[in-house]
């Protein structure tokens, strides 16, 4: 009977934690603005003048999307790794490559995630 | 059972055979070295008012190969010392055990394959948390035993992964088989199983189940769930798991904060981290060796000081009540995580 109650229990508060998490995640989405980059400028002028703007609008571009992808780098890591234990600091790269691919087996981080923060720690 | 073999391969044929496109693209740029890593503490025990030290070194070695081969191995070397009767000095002797050592293999962003001896994935404790520097509180679940085989691990092979299921959900699973082996100690039983967990990166929220079939013996089964959680507004990690099996059942839950949101003191505070657990444990039909042998309940505080990446001293204080006496468990302890590459880090 206590065996039950307990199971009982615990299915309740996992579904509990389930509803909680999907209410965050819902809210969250609908909190917070659109965080991709913006598009880049699609100009049709061929001039000089627009030229170089369009250089320097792509430069522009891969920058944000580089600190885009090092800021999605970071949330990550502090994600996955903190869900078993401190995050720990930067290694060197060729260290933290065959850290992050002990991770992905023990910790059964997803491609991307992994991808991501070895960005991330090696930058 | 030939045609669940049958179908399981091909499973698995059909997940190996995907474009190459989906194979896992290990960043070319930098080539992992192998690492020595791992980690060694000292553990002082006051059990019920008897002392116990309790030095530990954990070694693991990692060894990736090409691109997506990675071999692992973890050894233990410890002792619990005691003071013998009319003896004030401590005395034990060192305990070697090779925990596992695997050959991984990762054959797409869904699957990787392992063989060898490895953790058995039965909850989330005895794989993920295990390590000294890794657990909140340095004494063991009372439910740690059940499910994980006589060594804490299996030997035989298994397939795990995790994948994005949705935009906002992981999926990771583990299922696995083991077969009897009956050298101690790196002993184990026949059984097969498998773990299936779910992660809301937004919520930081895993909730997840384990399922074992015993294919010896009473060839009964084993199932047990989890959760961690931490809440993205506050420096707190919540764990728990429930396990039942024909030796005994259970529960533990515990609630990590760091002090890190506290408006003073905030160098010390925020290094300082106050944890608390609750768990209990149901003596089973066929009582094991490894569980307690009545009814227990523990309660846990305790407080942890993170000097410096990997270094961290511990404190804790546990009541345990069971119908063999009540008694205090105290502990104190100090550990360290090391990383030593064995090869020139410089990229490459």
């Amino acid at each position: 009977m206590w065996r039950r109650y307990i199971l009982l229990c615990f299915m309740g508060i996992t579904a509990g934690l389930t509803i909680t998490a999907m209410a965050q995640e819902r809210a969250n989405s609908t909190a917070s603005p659109n965080s991709a980059a913006p598009a880049p400028a699609q100009g049709t002028a061929a001039s000089p003048t627009a030229t170089h703007t369009s250089a320097v609008s792509s430069a522009a571009s891969d920058a944000d999307e580089k600190r885009a992808l090092r800021l999605e780098g970071e949330k990550r890591f502090r994600i996955n790794c903190g869900r078993c234990h401190q995050p720990p600091h930067k290694f060197p790269p060729r260290v933290m490559a065959a850290a992050i691919r002990h991770m992905r087996v023990r910790a059964m981080i997803t491609d991307e995630d992994m991808q991501l923060i070895l960005g991330y720690m090696t930058q | 059972m030939r045609a669940l073999a049958a179908l399981f391969a091909l499973l698995l044929s059909t997940f190996f055979a995907l474009p190459a496109a989906a194979q896992t693209q290990q960043n070319e740029e930098v080539k992992p070295v192998p690492l020595l890593t791992g980690s060694t503490g000292f553990i002082t025990t006051f059990d019920g008012g008897k002392p116990h030290l309790h030095p530990i070194v954990t070694p693991l070695i990692l060894v990736p190969i090409a691109r997506r081969w990675l071999f692992e191995t973890r050894a233990t070397f410890e002792t619990d010392m005691v003071q013998l009767p009319g003896s004030s000095a401590f005395h034990g002797t060192v305990q070697k055990e090779v925990e596992y050592a695997q050959l991984d293999f990762i054959a797409n962003p869904y699957i990787t394959v392992t063989v060898g001896r490895f953790l058995t994935p039965f909850g989330i404790f005895n794989e993920r948390l295990y390590p000294v520097w890794i657990r909140n509180l340095q004494s063991d679940p009372l439910i740690l035993p059940i499910g994980i085989g006589p060594s804490n691990a299996s030997t035989g092979a298994m397939l795990r992964g995790g994948f994005k299921a949705h935009p906002k959900l992981n999926i990771n699973y583990a299922v696995y088989f083991s077969a009897l082996l009956t050298v101690p100690p790196v002993n184990s039983d026949r059984f097969a199983g498998g773990r299936v967990g779910i992660f809301v990166p937004g919520a930081r929220l895993e909730i997840g189940g384990s399922f074992q079939h015993g294919l010896q013996d009473t060839r009964s089964n084993a199932f047990g769930f989890h959760a961690i959680w931490q809440p993205p507004a506050l420096p707190l990690d919540i764990r728990s798991e429930y396990m039942r099996s024909i030796a005994g059942s259970g529960y533990w839950a515990e609630a990590a904060y760091r002090l890190s949101q506290v408006p003073f003191l905030q160098n010390e505070l925020r290094r300082t981290q106050v944890v608390t657990r609750v768990q209990q444990y149901f003596v089973g039909e066929n009582a094991s060796d490894a569980l307690l042998p009545v009814n227990t309940k523990q309660f846990e505080f305790g407080l942890n000081y993170y000097f410096i990446d990997g270094l961290k001293a511990s404190s804790n204080y546990g009541r345990q009540f069971s119908v063999d006496g009540n008694k205090n468990v105290w502990t104190l302890s100090l550990t360290y995580r090391f990383v030593v590459p064995l090869g020139r880090v410089g990229s490459e």
